[in-house]
């Protein structure tokens, strides 16, 4: 039996899509519908389904934010489920959703368009009788993940940053941002790191990211923007995931699945 | 769209009134001839009575006749011709007349007519002419000046009006944009509701209609009841009811003797759609939307209060947050200049306060 979570804010549109679903495909189990981006993680990671129908616009979190945690945080022998990102008109660029070959459908849901997505999604399921892992799913949210972020006004109005200051105590500390090994998100702060100094500094990792050399600093997980310039190499720890070993740090930070391909073979 | 209306820049003075408005100067010139012929003859006091006698009755008279009969700007001869000989008619009665006059008040013998044909009166007389000439022609210039002056103040203000038109109806038509996520979302959940529940359907189909109607009609009115501005909140409201089930509560609170106040269109839109897209609707748990009027004084006061994330919340990310409210503060700038504001603040315990406040104005 195949089992699906739908995470939609707006009940009526979930009750709909559901019994929508139900009707194309009568063996197709709806196990939970959550009703924000924070439950749709924990209930994919209770419940384990096989396919995820994410709302973009969500409270609490986006789709493609829950998404990204979902992967980061999905562990064992079970299949990443399949993704479809369901977004209104307007939600993001939709152009996005079809360069990273990224399952959505377009609300109001028509009945013939989601028929083609339940064909796919069958297809899919029944390829994946063998273990599959989380990898395909990641890569094309990874994909998804890169082009949006390119879309965001932000990246285009924003000003390359060439300096850190960063409060110590009572003095302000200059940290060139060639020098910074890794930001990385505490809470509110982000903790910003070199080879021999941290100092916290009050932005948020989602507005430091923009002021950043893209080709530089890359993100490897919600929570780290590392300097590719200090990635010594990339290896696998004992539960399979991947990790890096940096210039000058001992920390071994892990790269979300949704990064993973940054650090492939060539 | 309504007609320019300019106001009067300055009072119309009727022709006695210019006519006094003109004195002063008529005297000034008269004292200052009184000063050249005293330079000649000496005794300075008699001659300024004399000649500020002569000059007001000569002024009197001929700049009287321009007023009366060739008050017009831009003179050809068919007006300068008749000036002239009224001109040249008055300054020797003007001059006999102002003499003996003054005669009467310094208690001195004047000529009498038979004595008036020597050198010396007629050129008097012929120095009284020049100075009349001399007076109403630095009055006509002087209002020549004044009148450009007021017609490019007149050609200015209408630019302005102009342009705070056209100001104005652009940020109504900006105001009056339905969000098309707002739109597609609505429609999603109605055609959900179609299958599900008929009559809620029907129902929030109603509500849509009157939301549209109110929102695209606004291109075609400037000022709306606040019955009618309450009408389409509630409408959105209920739409947004609908789409959000348990997590939007919402109450409208309008006082019956308010319901003809009148107010600019959309005003209240972008504050109530702020609460719910920016307060609301993000919150995991939703909340409560309070839209409350009341009379203060002489100004009507609208409070928008919402229990969602509050100010402190970083912007959500489609961009925008903020842009209703900053387009709602220009118009009232526009319409209203400082009779009119708008506060936000954050809502005790949580959430956000907007303040709206402006002149109250009533139809009967």
């Amino acid at each position: 039996m195949t089992r699906a979570l739908i995470a939609e804010d707006e009940p009526i549109l979930a009750a709909t899509l559901a019994k929508t679903l139900q009707g194309l495909w009568p063996e197709l189990e709806i196990v939970a519908i959550a009703p924000n981006g924070l439950a749709a993680v924990e209930q994919g990671l209770a419940l384990r389904p096989d396919i995820l129908f994410l709302d973009i616009r969500m409270p609490g979190q986006t789709g493609l934010e829950a998404a990204e945690e979902l992967a980061e945080r999905w562990e064992g022998p079970q299949p990443f489920p399949h993704i479809v990102f369901v977004t209104a008109f307007d939600d993001y660029a939709v152009e996005a959703f079809e360069r990273a070959a990224v399952d959505y459908v377009l609300k109001p849901v028509s009945s013939g368009r989601l028929a083609r997505t339940v064909e796919r999604l069958r297809a899919l399921v029944d390829a994946r009788s063998a273990p599959a892992s989380v990898l395909p799913a990641a890569d094309s949210l990874g994909q998804l993940l890169g082009q949006l972020q390119a879309l965001l006004p932000s990246a285009v109005m924003a000003e390359r940053l060439t300096t850190v200051r960063a409060a110590v105590g009572n003095v302000v500390r200059m940290i060139p941002v060639l020098e910074v090994v890794f930001f990385q998100a505490v809470d509110k702060y982000v903790n910003v790191v070199t080879v021999d100094s941290e100092a916290l500094i009050r932005v948020p990792l989602k507005d430091l990211l923009p002021q950043l050399d893209p080709e530089q600093f890359r993100q490897v997980s919600r929570s780290m923007v590392v300097n590719m310039a200090c990635v010594v190499s990339a290896g696998r720890d004992e539960l399979g995931k991947v990790t890096l070993n940096l210039r000058g740090r001992a920390d071994k930070p892990r790269v979300s699945p949704v990064y993973a391909h940054l650090f492939r073979q060539m | 769209m309504s007609s320019l209306t300019l106001p009067i820049l300055t009072r119309r003075l009727s022709r006695p009134q210019r006519l006094l408005a003109d004195l002063p100067l008529s005297i000034g010139i008269s004292a200052l001839l009184a000063a050249f012929i005293s330079l000649v003859s000496g005794r300075f006091l008699e001659n300024l009575l004399v000649s500020i006698l002569i000059g007001t009755i000569s002024f009197t008279v001929v700049n009287g006749g321009r007023l009366l009969f060739w008050d017009r700007p831009d003179w050809g001869i068919r007006e300068w011709a008749p000036f002239l000989a009224l001109a040249v008619a008055a300054s020797p009665v003007a001059h006999f007349c102002g003499l003996h006059l003054a005669g009467l008040f310094l208690n001195i013998r004047t000529p009498t007519l038979a004595e008036y044909p020597t050198v010396e009166r007629v050129s008097m007389v012929l120095f009284t002419l020049l100075g009349t000439t001399l007076m109403v022609m630095l009055v006509m210039n002087r209002e020549r000046v004044r009148r450009a002056e007021e017609e490019q103040a007149q050609s200015r203000l209408r630019a302005e009006i102009i342009e705070r038109q056209a100001l104005q109806s652009q940020l109504r038509l900006l105001q009056a944009q339905i969000e098309p996520h707002m739109l597609f979302n609505t429609l999603a959940n109605l055609q959900g509701l179609i299958a599900i529940d008929p009559d809620r359907a029907s129902e929030m189909l109603d509500q849509l209609i009157q939301y549209l109607r109110a929102t695209l009609s606004v291109s075609r009115s400037e000022t709306t009841t606040l019955e009618q501005e309450f009408g389409a909140m509630q409408a959105y409201l209920g739409l947004m009811g609908v789409r959000m089930g348990a997590r939007l509560a919402y109450r409208l609170e309008l006082p019956p003797e308010l319901r003809t106040a009148r107010l600019p269109t959309m005003l209240l839109q972008p504050l109530v759609e702020n609460a719910i897209v920016h307060g609301l609707e993000p919150k995991v748990d939703g909340g409560e939307v309070v839209v409350a009027a009341r009379a203060s004084g002489g100004s009507l006061e609208i409070e928008v209060r919402d229990s969602g994330l509050g100010l402190g919340q970083p912007p959500a990310r489609r961009g925008g947050s903020g842009v209703g409210v900053a387009t709602t503060r220009e118009r009232l700038e526009v319409l209203y200049g400082a009779r009119a504001a708008i506060t936000l603040s954050p809502a005790e315990p949580q959430g956000m306060l907007a303040r709206l406040t402006l002149p109250l104005e009533t139809t009967a």
